[in-house]
């Protein structure tokens, strides 16, 4: 695609980057089916293409941007389904980070927009915050009514009971010989939500030998602020973890730096991009984003240290975008979980955003409800008796609308490798558990094929 | 014609809403991949049923304007979703007609509108359990399954010809009748055979849609194939160019017999490469030549695969019950004792093998479509002729289109897929269509190799937009004449796709 910035404003380090990016886009068109709000409203300017476009005019005519373009930004999931199907790898994530930051500089929302956004940003990130948001949400749903649409929203997004929060900063030995140290990014939302998924990972690390670190600075990784556009929140909190990782790494060293929220996971593995402009720290920060590591790429398969009895489980795998689209993560965790004694079956339009998106399902409702009744029956057609993930955020927004146990992929590994059987199993009725065959018996984890679902019963051919 | 009294009236039958004139729509529309430019539309329709498309013909033909039905246009290289000529009301049935209307999972049959895609369909087969799966291409997932199959597109697998694998067509003329084909021209409701049987009573009209412009189908009958349990891929990669000539006597017999149940995919280097990098020799000659030999090789080397690399698949109960095809192919192979073997598992490790495996199992996949950034600008064309399935013909082909793309500083991609008497040569034109230059190189290579395989004997089996007159011309006059009177009895005012397939 041709542009027309002028030589002032290549000057700006973000427009000549957007500039570089825009100039790869020639329009085939791939991205608009594969959009889920294309997809849901055929509108062109609701699709990565279409969005392109406007991008370009704004960052062309600097200044103030048109609403309606707003509008089409801000209805984006960044997803990132776009780039996965994409033939000449347009870099929509950067752009639309960099479109998100202009219009944050440059318009000015509504009173009400203003401060939905503000709350979200200040309270979400900060575990303290979150948990009194969480609070403040369950007072107010008996007047839940009466309402604006978008705070009605929160009130019912905000859970019922919140788990007693548990501290797992420290150091936790690996048991046996340790073979690698690594740091355990906790999150924010994830460790006042979900705080048993961190307990799950540190579990099924350190049973297979690794030193997990939980430093206390590491909590928000800044991607929630930075896909509002809110940069310097957002670096501000990358900024915090590196120090905290700096400070980890000088006193014991790192091998690896984990993540179990695969929408951090993608923000972390840029850090360098993240943290570009500040000299002291862009150096380290692409030091970590090299090492950083989703879970499942932490272990293999051959190396889980099963129990003596496997549960067949039928356990839908849900691909969160963050990894498959933006990490390229497909395989692991599905081969884990196979190797683990699970029988996984694949979702159907797995491709698709669940609608959960970071701060989406609180800041455009309808969409994100229709993308989560539109894949929690996706989910369900499969007939699983449960559903695993590696993002929290896909398994609170499913949770809406499925009463499938949702499960994060390291509690049913840490389930199969000696943890305790997960919170959300504990009403599901489990298939009775099969011994395992001994290393020396044939292998019973179909290898890895072409064909990764196999049907139940004989089927219509003969093979 | 007037264009403006007919839109009028659409929209009073359609809906405004489905009419769009709007300027960035019409420029959309206008979008396609070819060195001649795009063809800006003057509307775009967006019809939601048979009795809509009809309705729509129908206005045409009083107007006398135009239309270019589209699918969900993704046809890549040949012409996007863009027409031949400016000025036509695209209908695209994309939008609103995207329905599968219905998977007979004990017959193996779906029916579907002509938005239903290859990712659409797998998805819902999988959804109702993963027992069957449909023959997909390797071009876009989203590319709809009608458009392919009447464009003559194919997949890998059994069932990898689209259009032979169809039963049953409704269709409408250019007059505005709907027609239905086969078992489905029985007049009533009782349709039990429409797509399961071609050939009852009266002559086979499904063949005058393919590649016409003669009606618009908007039903058709496709016949999906039971999934194996377990599907086994096999590579063989060869060093030099000129191991075309053997691989091709190799494939023959293993196809003959129908002892390897896919297709091969006998891909050249770049084609392979080519899918997973973009040149890196294209900035250091600015598109002006054809990477070099030494920069072939390094690529080769890089990439772990030779000049050619040939690849297929079994389907059987497990893994391990195809061990002793597997064995057999690989002795058979390795008898010209230049084959280097690339086992399933290793290959699934390999980017530019994935999409061959994707496809041979009935998954769509984008892999391939990073063919799409070899070179940059976006230009890329396909030009489809066939070999025999002999050796040294092959091999002589392969020797002349590897000159005329050379000649005209352009990179050799291709891909043969072979049956057992015959294989297509999908032959990709990658150029930077921003570049003036290279766009006059891209038409003058296309229209050379074109011309050379003519001489030979060999038309192509998808033509792109820019050349539909040019390749009607080299068709016999008395063909041309028919195609033309057909054209008459069913589309009397032309109203449908003028030109298109170089028919008027």
């Amino acid at each position: 695609m041709k542009t027309d910035f002028s030589a002032e404003q290549l000057a700006d380090p973000e427009i000549a980057a957007a500039d570089g990016i825009l100039r790869t886009c020639v329009h085939y068109g791939f991205c608009t089916a594969v959009c889920p709000t294309y997809v849901l409203t055929r509108d062109e300017n609701e699709a990565p293409r279409g969005r392109i476009d406007l991008i370009r005019e704004m960052l062309e005519k600097g200044g103030r941007p048109d609403p309606k373009t707003v509008r089409h930004i801000d209805s984006c999931l960044s997803c990132n389904s776009c780039m996965t199907t994409c033939a000449v790898d347009v870099d929509y994530l950067h752009l639309s980070d960099i479109a998100r930051a202009h219009i944050e500089a440059h318009h000015r929302r509504p009173l009400g927009d203003r401060l939905l956004r503000r709350l979200i940003a200040r309270t979400i990130p900060e575990p303290a915050g979150f948990a009194r948001m969480s609070r403040l949400a369950r007072l107010a749903r008996p007047v839940r009514t009466l309402l604006p649409r978008r705070l009605r929203n929160l009130v019912d997004l905000a859970p019922a009971v919140l788990p007693p929060a548990s501290d797992l900063t420290g150091v936790h030995p690996a048991e046996g010989t340790p073979r690698r140290r690594v740091a355990l990014l906790q999150g924010c939302v994830q460790q006042v939500l979900a705080p048993e998924i961190n307990a799950a990972t540190i579990r099924l690390l350190t049973r297979h030998g690794f030193e997990v670190t939980v430093p206390a600075g590491a909590g928000c990784c800044g991607a929630l602020t930075l896909h509002m556009g809110k940069t310097e929140m957002a670096t501000a909190a990358a900024a915090r973890v590196v120090d905290a990782w700096d400070a980890e790494r000088d006193a014991g060293g790192l091998d690896a730096v984990a993540v179990n929220a695969s929408g951090c996971g993608t923000v972390v593995k840029d850090y360098a991009r993240v943290l570009e402009r500040d000299p002291s720290r862009r150096g380290k920060a692409a030091a970590f984003a090299a090492i950083a590591r989703d879970v499942t790429e932490l272990l293999a398969p051959e190396e889980l240290r099963l129990t003596k009895t496997a549960i067949p489980l039928v356990v839908a795998y849900h691909d969160a975008c963050s990894l498959q689209h933006a990490q390229n993560i497909r395989k692991q965790p599905r081969a884990l979980l196979r190797g683990a004694g699970f029988e996984v079956r694949d979702v159907p339009e797995g491709h698709f955003c669940c609608g959960s998106a970071g701060a989406y399902n609180m800041l455009q409702p309808d969409m994100a409800e229709a993308l989560g009744r539109r894949k929690a029956a996706h989910v369900e057609s499969t007939g699983a008796a449960a559903m695993a993930a590696g993002n929290l955020g896909c398994l609170a927004q499913l949770a809406r609308f499925t009463a499938l146990p949702q499960l994060h992929t390291v509690e049913l590994l840490d389930w199969a490798t000696g943890g305790p059987l997960p919170a959300a199993l504990r009403d599901t009725e489990l298939p009775v558990p099969i011994p395992r065959r001994s290393a020396s018996e044939p292998d019973t984890v179909p290898a890895p094929s072409a064909t990764p679902q196999q049907p139940d019963s004989a089927g219509p051919g003969i093979w | 014609m007037s264009m403006d009294a007919f839109l009028r009236a659409a929209e009073s039958g359609l809906g405004a809403e489905h009419v769009n004139t709007a300027d960035e729509t019409l420029t959309r529309y206008a979008e396609n991949t070819m060195p001649g430019g795009d063809r800006r539309p003057a509307a775009v329709l967006y019809p939601g049923s048979t009795g809509e498309v009809a309705a729509a013909v129908r206005l045409a033909n009083e107007h006398k304007v135009p239309l270019f039905p589209t699918s969900t246009g993704n046809n890549m290289g040949l012409g996007t979703r863009s027409a031949p000529a400016e000025g036509m009301a695209v209908l695209d049935l994309g939008r609103r007609m995207n329905r599968i209307l219905e998977i007979d999972e004990r017959l193996g049959f779906a029916a579907v509108e002509p938005g239903v895609s290859f990712q659409m369909l797998a998805d819902e087969l999988k959804r109702l359990g993963g027992q069957w799966m449909n023959s997909t291409t390797s071009g876009p997932p989203q590319g709809g399954m009608i458009g392919n199959a009447l464009d003559k597109g194919a997949g890998y697998g059994p069932y990898f010809d689209h259009f032979g694998f169809s039963c049953g067509m409704e269709v409408v003329l250019g007059t505005g009748d709907v027609i239905r084909t086969g078992d489905g021209s029985i007049a009533g409701d009782s349709l039990i055979n429409w797509h399961v049987s071609k050939y009852s009573f009266g002559p086979i009209l499904d063949g005058l849609f393919a590649q016409s412009n003669y009606g618009i189908v908007t039903r058709l009958g496709i016949w999906l194939l039971p999934r194996p349990p377990a599907i086994r891929s096999f590579h063989f990669t060869f060093p030099d160019d000129d191991d075309l000539e053997a691989i091709v006597e190799l494939c023959r017999p293993l196809k003959m017999s129908n002892f390897v149940p896919t297709l091969f995919r006998v891909s050249n280097d770049l084609y392979l490469i080519g899918s997973e990098v973009p040149s890196p020799a294209y900035a250091a000659t600015g598109g002006r030549e054809s990477i070099s030999d030494d920069a072939r090789k390094a690529l080769q080397r890089e990439h772990g695969l030779g000049a050619w690399t040939v690849s297929g698949a079994f389907y059987g109960p497990s893994m391990e019950a195809m061990e002793p095809q597997i064995g057999r192919a690989v002795e058979h192979f390795g008898s010209v004792g230049k084959a280097t073997y690339i086992p399933h598992q290793e290959a699934l490790e390999k980017p530019a093998l994935e999409c061959a495996i994707a496809s041979f199992s009935g998954e769509p996949t984008h892999t391939e479509l990073g063919l799409l950034k070899w070179r940059p600008g976006g230009g890329n064309a396909w030009f489809t002729p066939g070999t025999p399935m002999d050796g040294r013909i092959a091999n002589e082909f392969q020797k002349l289109g590897r000159g005329i793309y050379e000649s005209n500083g352009l990179d050799y991609q291709v891909m043969n897929v072979a049956g057992p008497r015959f294989a297509r040569g999908l032959h990709v034109i990658s150029f930077n269509r921003e570049d003036p230059d290279e766009c006059a190189r891209a038409d003058a290579a296309y229209r050379a190799l074109a011309e050379a395989f003519f001489a030979r004997g060999v038309a192509v089996g998808r033509a792109p937009i820019d050349w539909y007159d040019f390749h009607m011309d080299k068709l016999m006059p008395s063909f041309r004449d028919a195609c033309g009177a057909i054209k008459r009895a069913l589309d009397p005012n032309g109203v449908i796709a003028p030109g298109r397939y170089g028919i008027y």
